[in-house]
């Protein structure tokens, strides 16, 4: 109950260092542009204007959740500890293990806020348009999916901002903890299609077996987050299957966990000097 | 009783890039007793930071061990009821002291209401009734520092541990950072710190050690050094002709 408590102080007060940032408003605002821009544009394809416009406006949302980590999280962690604004912390009754997981619920709780706020957007352009323009364009429209489109690319973003936390401990470098964070996204991206494509055996293209091994377990070591992805179906207005849903999460929150876990036990050997 | 103990603790920094290990406190022991203000002096480099930072388990002895109210420094239980101020104090830019004050007191398990009021109180007591609810970005140094020292005592700390408490302060600074301690003294607070300003060790520390090189090079206290004044230069403090004497070996 304590831990809960003390857990929670820390992610408020990260949470409101965050917010304190002027670039998050910048984020928000350039991605609020944007969308009503995608709006402009997607009247120009009559036919497929709930497609654009969802296309455009969901990968808006997930892009903004996306630089979360990269512009505010991997900041404030290392400059907690460059600062050592940790101290501040750690001087309370705080163990090293409710900083990580304080410091992770801070950053979730920025990035919920503004991928909610953001598919609260696409949402009501969505459903403001269905009004302005021919209703029969808009039978695809699925508000469901647009929704379980969008808590799947946070699951993505908490995921990554797991692993940001987990290269913050490993590294004392924000600059290194930044290449290996958008290192981690890019395989997390691409490693699903690399699999396919050894998979597919391709004449001229043989794969060998041990070079099949190490991307099997390079799929196990990042976190596949191309599986995330399910703006087409939201824009296609496509059912999105629960079970998939359900299963996507328990995958998210156990990687979460195992990189937590991770970042608490190299955390805990770190000289704070 | 013994409040903050360390026992022969020993601690290797890495050097330079090849990674060589340079040993930065030899064999440290001590312990402060309830009620005492033990200050810690010494030059720059000797080592008290360090020293502080292992018993506040910021940095882990290579060898040796550090307790707090009898428990091991590596328990963030014996965190509760201390108050640290840290070298060089850094508090979150975009916040507010009174956001950091609110901070201590959810750990706490503190009301608001409460909270509110002693936030009042203490920005009060170190001159900073009117900053509340500034920015720390907008903070001089010398505001920082008093905004750190209201952090460190808000929660009425039964120990207090103070890096350099008086850096960056003006004369008023210094003299509010004295009287603090001389209160809290009163009060019973344990209290350790470390600093560079031997005449106000002087005044107000109850047990003072001189640090050198990572070794506690001597131990002293201010009824010792009274009696010593005779053999003193007559331009300097008792403290300050002791700590030459020990320094220069
Ligand atoms: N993070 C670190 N990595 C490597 N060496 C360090 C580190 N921090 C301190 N040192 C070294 O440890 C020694 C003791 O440093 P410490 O900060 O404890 O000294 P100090 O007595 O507090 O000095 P000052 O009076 O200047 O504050 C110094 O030689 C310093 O170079
Ligand atoms: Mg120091």
């Amino acid at each position: 109950m304590n831990a809960l408590k003390t857990i929670w102080a820390i992610g408020l007060i990260s949470f409101q260092e965050g917010l304190r940032r002027r670039i998050i408003y910048g984020v928000v605002l350039a991605s609020l542009l944007f969308m009503s821009f995608a709006v402009l544009i997607s009247g120009l394809f009559m036919r497929d204007i709930v497609k654009i416009m969802l296309d455009l406006s969901l990968s808006a949302v997930s892009v903004s959740g996306l630089l979360v980590p990269f512009i505010v999280g991997i900041t404030l962690l290392s400059g907690d500890m460059e600062q050592r604004t940790i101290y501040t912390i750690l001087a309370q009754p705080v163990s090293r293990a409710h900083y990580i997981l304080g410091k992770y619920l801070g950053f979730a709780m920025l990035t919920s806020l503004i991928m909610g706020i953001l598919t609260g957007a696409t949402i009501v352009t969505v459903w403001g348009s269905s009004h302005l323009y021919a209703e029969h364009f808009f039978t695809s429209l699925s508000f469901s999916a647009i929704f379980l489109s969008s808590l799947m690319s946070l699951l993505a973003v908490l995921v990554l901002n797991s692993a940001m936390i987990l290269w913050c401990c490993v590294t004392t470098s924000s600059f290194l903890a930044t290449l290996l964070t958008l290192a981690t996204y890019l395989i997390g991206q691409t490693v699903e299609d690399i699999i396919r494509f050894i998979s597919l055996h391709i004449a001229g293209a043989e794969v060998s077996g041990l070079v099949q091994k190490t991307v099997q377990v390079a799929l196990y070591l990042f976190p596949n987050l191309a599986a995330f992805d399910f703006k087409q179906q939201a824009a296609y207005g496509l059912p999105i299957p629960l079970h998939e849903v359900i299963l996507l999460g328990i995958y998210g929150a156990a990687y979460i966990t195992v990189m937590l876990l991770l970042a608490i036990v190299i955390f805990n050997k770190r000289d704070l000097a | 009783m013994s409040i903050i103990s360390c026992e022969n603790i020993e601690k290797y920094y890495p050097e330079g890039f090849s990674g060589r290990k340079k040993k930065i406190l030899t064999d440290l022991s001590f312990t402060v007793r309830q009620g005492d203000v033990f200050g810690i002096v010494g030059p720059n480099g000797a080592g008290k930071s360090t020293t502080l930072k292992i018993i506040l388990d910021f940095v882990r002895p290579d060898k040796g061990k550090a307790s707090i109210s009898g428990h091991p420094a590596r328990s963030h239980t014996s965190h509760r009821h201390l108050g640290f101020l840290p070298e060089n104090p850094s508090l979150y830019r975009h916040l507010t002291v009174t956001d950091h004050l609110l901070f201590a007191a959810r750990t706490a398990g503190m009301p608001r209401g409460e909270a509110m009021r002693r936030a009042d109180e203490i920005l009060c007591t170190v001159d900073l009734s009117h900053a509340a609810h500034i920015p720390i970005s907008r903070f001089s140094k010398g505001m920082t520092q008093r905004g750190a020292l209201a952090y460190a005592l808000f929660l009425k700390p039964e120990v207090l541990i103070l890096d350099e408490p008086m850096s960056g302060l003006d004369p008023l600074g210094r003299q509010l950072v004295i009287d603090i301690i001389r209160e809290s003294h009163q009060k019973g607070t344990t209290i350790l710190f470390c600093s560079h300003i031997l005449t106000d060790v002087e005044r107000i520390c109850t047990q003072i050690a001189i640090m050198d090189k990572g070794w506690l090079a001597a131990f002293t206290t201010p009824q010792e050094l009274q009696q010593r004044k005779d053999v003193a230069k007559p331009e300097m403090s008792p403290l300050e002709s002791f700590f030459l004497e020990v320094i220069a070996g």
